[in-house]
């Protein structure tokens, strides 16, 4: 897989490329600002490019802006938002285009090697990671009379790995269980909220946060 | 007003040019223009208040009066709104709107609050006596700058009249001045040169008595400015304290919490370091704690981060922090925001009024539900947190509360809470937020 890095911190930058490397991951371009990651897509077409929100000049959501213009221009290019906060609102925005190859975590998941690695493999892939914590959110927002009350406590668990975007493989290896079991909870969990089957895991990452956000 | 003064230093210079700078500003020519219509602006306020405190009066016993004397009172505070404006704009004297600020609810309070103000009445005044000083104005006015102008264009008229003589000052039959030679003519329009200085300082002198009336009856009184000065210097003091306990917290957040982790952090890994030969079995254990202290600091860390500023204030507005605000409450927050951006010191304040108001009633209140409402009324931001909790809060005793009032104070708005005993609480408040 080939990556680009936008990330103005010297540091930072040079560590998740060496983190990637050693994850057999091609880091071809490292870069420090919006810009920069425009024009290093535009000349590279990477698979994956690892932004940080915060950059030069405005240190405001630039990393954001650029994440979706790069979505725009390049969509074969899939994009890893990382963060020093996760807001349940930059999700929404960085969501609105599908969930096929968009991941945003928070920048403390580079912590965990082997679960970031696992996220940006998945993202390059096609595939999809939202922060636990922007499930979190999104799960804490709908706590009224909803049809969430009536999900098992192991049906939630299951529905915000789906929301953070994992395979049923990976929720049953989470969890301990059969992939058996997390189908039947998955099923369950569509019946219960009443959304329609979906055939592949990105649309139904999309499907559970649309249910979520709305 | 520095604008004047740069002009009288202009060509002429001295106390020539100074005594002839009335004669070129614009300002003499707005303050005539402002001098000679007063009386007709008085004369019709007269008119209206006769006519509607009368039939207001006389038609109190059928009710239609208490409508009618409204009218008027609105009538009248309207007056005096466009008159300050009138004034500002052809005096140049600047004149604060004094009113205290409406509140909302029934229309029965706020007329309670505009007929309780004193500035309603002193607009009334001021309107009273609008025509009486503008006919003052009007003749002063009217005879100095016809006698200055009349006397200055005297040559001219020396020769249009066939019989080559101008009457002045004609009294019936009898003229008392006539200028029947030229020299008498020419000296005439000397004369009137120099009236048409005396006249353009004349008006300008009425035109500050004016002003001064206008400040005096149409501007905020000594008392509503001193208070206000005071209130000010009390809530900055505030401000400064508040501030500085506020470094003093951070200080003891960061002491307390992401410094000793990474104390902890590095002690683990000096360790690590050390026993990598003999026992490398215990240096991964120390490694994997340094691991988990170093993310637990990461934690912290961005929780007093987002305590002192959370970034989503900054990048997307009020809507979308308190939304986040609501989402990390464990109680559940139903949320209506109805504005768009505004000021950063008032989104801020806003923010942390909903910060704090939630941190209490999931801590203090055992509330079951909150909600929390901002909305933009005129000029002001409103902001309401109710929670259907226990209740009781009092902002004489929690700090929270005391800080948060500070807070509001600083961006000049005003906080109340009501909080019964066995709720529900109501924390509201008013931050101004310009036009």
């Amino acid at each position: 897989m080939r990556v680009v890095i936008a990330e103005d911190s010297v540091l930072l930058r040079e560590g998740l490329a060496r983190l990637l490397a050693d994850g057999g991951v091609e880091v071809v371009a490292q870069v420090g600002d919006g810009p920069g990651l425009v024009a290093a897509v535009d000349a590279y077409r990477p698979d994956l490019a690892v932004v940080d929100v915060r950059m030069p000049p405005s240190h405001t959501d630039e990393g954001l802006r650029a994440a979706l213009e790069v979505r725009e221009r390049s969509p074969g290019t899939a994009i890893l938002v990382l963060s020093q906060y996760v807001e349940e609102r930059y999700a929404t925005d960085l969501l609105a285009g599908g969930a096929q190859g968009v991941g945003y975590l928070l920048k403390d998941r580079v912590a965990d090697v082997g679960e970031f690695l696992a996220a940006v493999h998945r993202v390059g892939d096609g595939g999809a990671a939202i922060d636990p914590e922007v499930v979190a959110q999104l799960l804490g927002r709908r706590r009224r009379a909803d049809p969430l009350a009536t999900l098992s406590p192991r049906e939630l668990d299951v529905l915000s790995l789906m929301a953070e975007g994992r395979s049923n493989a990976a929720i049953a290896d989470r969890l301990v269980v059969t992939e058996g079991a997390v189908e039947k909870h998955i099923s369950s969990i569509f019946t219960k909220l009443g959304l329609p089957a979906a055939p592949s895991d990105h649309r139904r990452v999309l499907a559970v946060l649309t249910y979520l956000r709305a | 007003m520095t604008v004047e003064q740069v002009a009288t230093g202009g060509p002429g210079g001295g106390t020539v040019g100074r005594a002839l700078a009335p004669l070129r500003q614009v300002r003499t020519l707005t303050a005539t223009i402002y001098l000679l219509l007063s009386m007709f602006v008085g004369l019709t306020w007269h008119v209206i208040l006769a006519v509607g405190l009368t039939v207001g009066v006389g038609t109190l016993i059928i009710w239609v009066g208490v409508f009618v004397l409204a009218l008027t009172l609105l009538a009248w505070r309207g007056g005096a709104w466009l008159e300050r404006r009138w004034v500002g704009a052809m005096l140049g004297v600047q004149i604060p709107d004094p009113y205290r600020p409406l509140p909302d609810g029934s229309l029965w309070r706020r007329a309670r609050v505009l007929a309780g103000d004193p500035a309603t009445w002193k607009d009334l005044a001021y309107l009273v006596v609008l025509f009486p000083l503008g006919l003052i104005w009007f003749v002063v006015t009217t005879t100095v700058w016809t006698l200055a102008l009349g006397l200055l264009t005297a040559p001219l008229w020396y020769w249009i009249p066939a019989d080559g003589a101008v009457a002045l000052f004609e009294d019936g039959d009898r003229s008392i001045l006539v200028l029947d030679t030229l020299p008498e003519a020419i000296l005439a329009g000397v004369v009137g040169a120099a009236l048409c200085v005396a006249a353009a300082w004349v008006v300008r002198g009425m035109a500050i008595a004016h002003g001064a009336v206008a400040l005096a009856l149409l501007g905020p009184s000594q008392n509503q400015l001193q208070a206000r000065v005071e209130a000010l210097q009390a809530s900055r003091d505030r401000a400064v304290d508040s501030a500085e306990a506020e470094r003093r917290r951070i200080e003891r957040d960061l002491h307390d919490g992401a410094q000793q982790r990474l104390v902890a952090l590095a002690m683990d890994l000096g360790m690590a370091r050390a026993k990598l030969e003999t026992d490398p079995a215990a240096a991964t254990a120390l490694v994997g704690e340094a691991h988990e202290e170093a993310k637990r600091a990461l934690a912290e860390l961005r929780d007093l981060a987002r305590g002192i500023h959370p970034a989503v204030l900054a990048d997307r507005g009020l809507d979308a922090a308190i939304s986040a605000l609501a989402a990390r409450s464990p109680v559940p927050v139903g949320i209506d925001v109805a504005t768009g951006r505004l000021p950063d010191p008032v989104e801020s304040a806003a923010y942390f009024v909903v910060a704090e108001a939630l941190t209490n009633a999931a801590k203090h209140a055992q509330a079951a539900e909150i909600s929390v409402r901002i909305a933009r009324h005129r000029d002001l931001l409103i902001v309401e947190v109710i929670d259907d909790g226990a209740g009781g809060a009092d902002p004489a005793r929690g700090t929270g509360l005391r800080g948060l009032a500070d807070r509001v104070a600083a961006v000049d708005g005003h906080l109340t809470v009501t909080s019964p005993p066995g709720g529900p609480t109501v924390i509201r408040a008013e931050l101004p937020c310009g036009s």
